[in-house]
């Protein structure tokens, strides 16, 4: 029979709740061990929903202190904390305790719980996309987030989420990309973007450039990354224009797009400022070095 | 200014609207043929009416957030051809609305399904003139079937489409948009394609469609670029609105940019096409169009109601005289 976790649930709650613990009062620990019990066998669905909702009233919304920024889920899979309130952190380990063997009924709940959310439920819920049950019965929900215009909860979807990048197919994913950069989210901090680079994404951007130079606005840098390993005779031209440019950022976006081509036009560019590809060398230039510059 | 220098008495007077834009346009005449005036508020619709906007088109859309069931899509339709037009006739100004249902929610298929039961019923109704907006968000098939299926309706009710293009890989989706029309046979000028640029205005002319242009700041068009297209292209089935929503937008963008034209030297017809005219032309294909009720419309009794229900809240005066341009 089919998994419904795959990874550890337990060893994940255990984690999850070695974080809740050193983060919480006596009286808020009081308060989730009171609701799992309550939570009843065969688990009670209302009580389950209630809880939900209530964490935020009885667990404290402060920011949570830890020396990690991630919990492993599996081999290379992560689950990102960093900087959560511990309500959310919260609310991602609740999760764990609906049963999940019978799958209908688990993706019911937690799609209800989704229909019904406010804005920090929708956080924690597409926050919590990499250690649901059942991972492929959330691709849908998945592009339902990126279609979202609240910036907490995009953000959710977008940024360190494991989730995108392993299960959403390449249209979808072009579009969370596509939406980040609509939406000026921090770029660098979508989890797969190289990984899930495509020739198709980056004919999208680069439409998406000639719209923005035609209006007269600002060409976001991090769009020639994920153009670079595409570069063409169709898009050299963008390439050559972006190089020429006034902006710092802007040179050395060209120049690492260049970098991780292999047309050999974009390699001989790169040639032509010995600085800019002795910096690269020496990782004195990366996207990461632009990311931070223009934040 | 928070901290920076002292504060004068100059801070604290009341913002004024300019009124040197209201010169430019005074006497003009505008029809709005895309605004969700849902999301707007009273003192919006005061201020276009005082602007010269004698006619709106709302097009059904999104709400900001997805909606979980056929019901709210239901009421939704019911307060566009209700509420909706009511509330607008109580300043002065013709309230029409195309129905559809929007890309984005297209893509829960089991509500597009339901939706799609409802739809034509609304379809039919008066006052509605168009089928809108409609068209590709994402650029899922999901989204693909959905617009096919209501460019058939549109085809059946002899309405004309009012298409939303997205906003990401805009002109691959632009140009899909007008070629899946086209495969269903329906005529160019029966369509039209809203949200352009100037990446997509050339060839939705060329291939003999009406061009919207939504002045809305920051993510769609600004009205000093609007300005250069219409240098650029002239006036021939070239419209502008504002599609204010419930995002930072401007349901006077349509009186701004007449006056913007005004001050660029642009001949005053060729406004008179782009701010009202040329909108009429194309919506009016629905036959649902009497311009006469422009003027009708201006009897303007606040005292009315409708389903017992007034604008007028508590001890409120109804404002009759739309000549003034002050607020008491």
């Amino acid at each position: 029979m089919e998994q419904a976790y795959y990874h550890d649930r337990n060893k994940t709650e255990a984690l999850l709740f070695d974080i809740i613990r050193q983060n919480s009062t006596e009286k808020a620990l009081g308060w989730l061990q009171e609701q799992k019990e309550k939570l009843g066998d065969p688990v009670n669905v209302q009580r389950f929903n209630l809880t939900f909702s209530a964490i935020p009233r009885f667990a404290g919304r402060q920011v949570i202190q830890t020396e990690q920024p991630l919990i492993q889920l599996a081999e290379g899979i992560t689950l990102f904390i960093h900087g959560y309130t511990l309500d959310r952190l919260v609310r991602l380990w609740w999760l764990l305790h609906l049963p999940a063997t019978d799958r209908s009924l688990y993706v019911k709940v937690i799609e209800g719980l989704f229909d019904a959310a406010d804005m920090n439920e929708l956080a924690a819920l597409y926050s919590a996309l990499p250690l649901l049950a059942w991972p492929d019965a959330w691709i849908f929900r998945t592009t339902e987030g990126i279609r979202s215009n609240i910036g907490p909860v995009q953000e959710a979807v977008m940024l360190h989420n494991v989730y995108p990048a392993r299960h959403l197919e390449e249209p979808a994913w072009n579009q969370l990309v596509m939406k980040a950069f609509f939406t000026d989210k921090p770029i660098h901090l979508i989890a797969g973007l190289d990984e899930r680079a495509n020739s198709q994404l980056a004919a999208i951007l680069t439409d998406y450039a000639h719209e923005r130079w035609a209006a007269g606005r600002k060409v976001h840098p991090l769009l020639w990354r994920l153009v670079g390993p595409f570069i063409t005779e169709e898009n050299f031209a963008d390439i050559q224009r972006v190089w020429h440019s006034e902006v710092n950022t802007d040179r050395e976006a060209a120049a690492l797009a260049c970098a991780s081509s292999t047309y050999a036009p974009a390699r001989e560019l790169l040639e032509q400022s010995a600085t800019l590809k002795e910096e690269i060398a020496g990782q004195k230039v990366t996207w990461e070095t632009i990311a931070a510059r223009i934040a | 200014m928070c901290c920076s220098h002292e504060l004068t008495g100059r801070e604290f007077q009341p913002i004024t609207t300019s009124s040197s834009y209201m010169e430019r346009i005074k006497g003009m005449r505008f029809f709005d043929p895309h605004v969700h005036m849902t999301s707007r508020t009273t003192d919006d619709y005061q201020a276009m009416a005082d602007a010269g906007v004698v006619a709106i088109i709302e097009p059904a859309f999104w709400l900001g957030q997805p909606r979980t069931g056929v019901d709210t899509f239901r009421d939704y339709f019911n307060s566009l051809i209700g509420w909706e037009r009511f509330r607008s006739s109580q300043f002065g100004i013709k309230h029409y609305c195309t129905i559809g249902l929007n890309s984005k929610e297209a893509n829960n298929e089991r509500l597009a399904e339901a939706v799609m039961e409802i739809l034509p019923s609304f379809l039919y109704k008066e006052g509605v003139v168009g089928v809108g907006e409609i068209g590709f968000d994402d650029q899922t098939p999901a989204e693909e079937k959905y617009y096919r299926a209501q460019l058939e309706l549109a085809k059946e009710a002899g309405l004309p489409v009012q298409i939303h293009t997205p906003h990401r890989d805009k002109k691959k989706g632009t140009q899909r948009s007008m070629d899946i029309a086209l495969e269903h046979g329906l005529d160019p000028k029966m369509i039209i394609v809203d949200h352009n640029n100037e990446e997509t205005v050339k060839e939705v002319l060329d291939r003999g469609f009406w061009a919207a242009f939504t002045i809305y700041p920051f993510t769609k068009m600004g009205n000093e670029r609007m300005v250069e297209i219409v240098k650029q292209y002239g006036s021939e089935r070239i419209m502008v609105n504002s599609a204010a929503d419930w995002g930072i937008s401007d349901p006077l963008a349509v009186p701004k940019t007449a006056a913007l034209m005004h001050e660029s030297g642009i001949d005053l017809n060729d406004i008179h096409l782009v701010t009202f005219r040329n909108a009429i032309a194309a919506f009016a294909q629905s036959g649902q169009i009497e311009e006469a009720d422009f003027d009708t419309v201006k009897d303007v009794d606040q005292s009315l109601k409708f389903n017992g229900s007034t604008v007028l809240r508590g001890g409120q005066q109804p404002r009759v005289d739309k000549q003034s341009n002050i607020i008491r």
